[in-house]
């Protein structure tokens, strides 16, 4: 009895299929008729530049104004200085400083009034 | 250039070179052509799947992994465009037995027999589900292993193994009958 395991290869079958599927064209002139159409099948399956480029500019549109938007929130963010605080404000400086001018018991003399500005500056 | 290995013949294709693309197609036209008779029944569309499958891995070329072998990679496209076209197409059926050979006439000679013989196991593949039939091909005729063939038909190496085996018993049963009937 055969062995059917499906391990080995049965040399007869495998013949008597060879026999049977043999192709009915000379080779030569399939090798010939596959050649004929290879630079139709290239030119078929080259993919344009641009159509490649074409692929391309609806991401390149979107990406482009999400980078916009994202560089003018960023500059905004930088550009605009942030209000300072009151104790920044208050903070003690040297001489006669805003610290001093407001919380003098008696209205200040003018010349203090002036140095106080030039010195915030 | 004959004897240039198929990696080497693919990179020379991939670089432009068609004289070395007609050494692939030579080495594994007789192949690809039965694995697509095998799949269509039809000699004719067998060679028109062949075609196709031929011109869809010279496209494809880029995307071969020289590493790994180029025959599996190459009759997995052959069967897939075998498989599209009989899906594409109302295939014809394989033509009638002549009625003088299938008994009662004449004692045919040789080489009737043999067509006969190549009659039957035709039709009887072609009663085989599509992927059994291929499996059976892959394995006895083009000496694929379980796991170059699993590879080809997309399918787990187990699966090949049973559908190897189911289809053989019928050829084989097939066979023993006609061996039988000549004797």
């Amino acid at each position: 009895m055969k062995d059917m395991s499906s391990d080995f290869r049965d040399p007869e079958l495998a013949a008597a299929l060879r026999s049977a599927l043999e192709p009915r064209g000379d080779q030569a002139a399939f090798v010939a008729r596959v050649m004929a159409q290879y630079d139709h099948a290239l030119d078929r399956g080259t993919v344009p530049t641009l159509d490649v480029l074409a692929s391309w500019f609806r991401p390149g549109i979107a990406a482009a104004a999400a980078a916009l938007i994202a560089g003018f929130l960023l500059g905004r963010a930088i550009l605009t200085p942030a209000p300072a605080s009151f104790d920044t404000a208050l903070a003690p400086m040297e001489g006669q400083g805003l610290a001093a001018l407001v919380t003098a018991p008696d209205p200040p003399d003018a010349s203090v009034v002036f140095a106080s500005l030039v010195e915030q500056r | 250039m004959g004897s240039e290995d198929d990696a080497a013949l693919v990179a020379r294709t991939v670089a432009g070179d068609s004289a070395a693309f007609g050494v692939l197609v030579d080495r594994y036209a007789g192949q690809a052509r039965r694995v697509a008779r095998a799949v269509l029944g039809d000699p004719d569309d067998a060679d028109d799947a062949a075609q196709d499958g031929f011109l869809s891995a010279l496209v494809k070329l880029g995307q071969y992994d020289a590493r790994r072998p180029f025959g599996p990679w190459l009759m997995r496209i052959v069967a897939n465009a075998a498989t599209d076209r009989r899906r594409r197409r109302n295939v014809r059926r394989s033509e009638p037995l002549d009625p003088s050979l299938v008994g009662g006439g004449p004692r045919p000679d040789a080489v009737a027999v043999q067509s006969e013989l190549g009659e039957r196991l035709r039709s009887a593949l072609q009663e085989l589900p599509e992927r059994r039939r291929t499996a059976v091909v892959l394995f006895d005729v083009e000496g694929y292993s379980h796991a170059e063939i699993a590879r080809i038909l997309g399918i787990p190496e187990g699966t090949v193994r049973s559908e190897v085996f189911h289809g053989r018993r019928r050829l084989r049963t097939l066979l023993a009958d006609w061996k039988e009937q000549v004797r």
